[in-house]
């Protein structure tokens, strides 16, 4: 593998129902942070992408506006299978999941004031955000080879983490450095 | 049940904010909050943390969600669909349009270029996100230990991560964490 960053041949044997029901899948599991569960299902159980590659969609939509999950599954669709793929994959991720979590979350709603339910929560909250820290670490490791990569990294998880900058002043400040910085792909 | 203006209101104002969420949903919660807690008074500053953090511990689409049980606190269920609807549709089709063109220039030497800068800020904006995540719950042994434990089994071991959220809503549910 000379650029782990490089996408193998989209698999023709990704269907429009196996899209529907893995974006289904990823939305119905996405306690915390549906992120996690997408690089779990789509790279590590479909093998439909590699980290680099999974890594490359999600910073595309992380820039672009709105929920970024729903972003990935249209633009996976689309590379998978065009328009009727785009909309096959926002249908599994939206329309079940969508009536399941109104339907629990307006019920949870009314006892959310109790103590044992803002334990419950306390406890996935502490859960939840160590598997996106775990996520985050598997992502970094396709660029464990580029010092560079894991300095900006660090820098934007300190920016926000540790400095709390607004998010604007860290993409704005730290994205067009890391660009000039990366320099150009190596030769394949 | 407020007026209709009042749903007319949020949902167009929810609109705008998911149109200018660059980054993601979360970063314009502050300004969500201020719309509907401080200047219309719709709900109370708990419920609107409440609808956060259930948000966090139900399966499905937790900001398209969250933007719904507002809506449905506003206006009931008409407003709780149209303010879903509003929270990914126009983003979905900025993405489909954007992602066209991503790909059509994927081999471009620029487009490798911003790949490589843009992705590991990205990666560790995501992972800060996780960070702020488990600091939410008060600092105690436990809660950190749970987050450390989580992070560390999904890193180190196999384990389907329904079991790490499973053992933390138990702990919480006891009081521990």
């Amino acid at each position: 593998m000379a650029d782990s960053l490089e996408a193998g041949p989209p698999s023709p044997r990704i269907t429009l129902p196996a899209l529907f029901v893995t974006f289904l899948t990823v939305s119905m599991y996405g306690f915390g942070g549906p992120i996690v569960w997408a690089r779990r299902i789509i790279v590590e159980q479909r093998g439909w992408l590699s980290d680099g590659d999974f890594a490359d969609i999600l910073s595309f939509c992380q820039f672009l506006p709105g929920p970024n999950v729903v972003s990935i599954s249209v633009c996976l669709g689309a590379k998978f299978r065009g328009p009727a793929g785009a909309l096959a994959a926002l249908a599994g991720f939206i329309l079940i999941p969508w009536t399941v979590g109104f339907t629990l979350g307006t019920v949870f709603l009314s006892y959310a004031h109790t103590a044992l339910l803002q334990g419950v929560l306390r406890g996935v909250a502490a859960a939840a955000g160590g598997l996106i820290l775990g996520t985050g670490i598997r992502l970094l490791r396709a660029h464990r080879r580029r010092p560079i990569a894991l300095v900006f990294a660090a820098l934007a998880f300190a920016g926000l983490a540790a400095a709390k900058l607004p998010l604007l002043i860290v993409v704005l400040g730290l994205v067009p450095l890391s660009i000039v910085m990366a320099g150009p792909a190596p030769a394949r | 049940m407020n007026a209709p203006g009042a749903s007319i209101s949020l949902v167009g104002h929810i609109a705008l904010l998911a149109l200018i969420s660059f980054g993601g949903v979360p970063g314009v919660l502050p300004d969500l909050r201020n719309f509907v807690v401080t200047t219309n008074g719709w709900l109370t500053d708990q419920e609107f943390a409440n609808c956060f953090a259930i948000v966090q511990a139900i399966p499905g689409p937790n900001m398209i969600l969250m933007m719904s049980f507002i809506g449905w606190k506003v206006g009931g269920l008409p407003t709780a669909v149209a303010a879903a609807l509003v929270t990914f549709g126009p983003s979905c089709a900025v993405a489909y349009a954007a992602f066209h063109y991503w790909e059509r220039f994927r081999d471009t030497i620029w487009q490798s270029r911003i790949r490589r800068g843009l992705t590991p800020v990205i990666i560790g904006l995501v992972t800060a996100g996780g960070y702020a995540m488990a600091r939410t719950v008060d600092a105690g042994w436990i809660g950190v230990g749970v987050t450390v434990g989580a992070g560390g089994l999904l890193l180190g071991s196999r384990i389907n991560p329904l079991w790490l959220l499973g053992a933390g809503a138990v702990l919480g549910g006891l009081g521990l964490v």
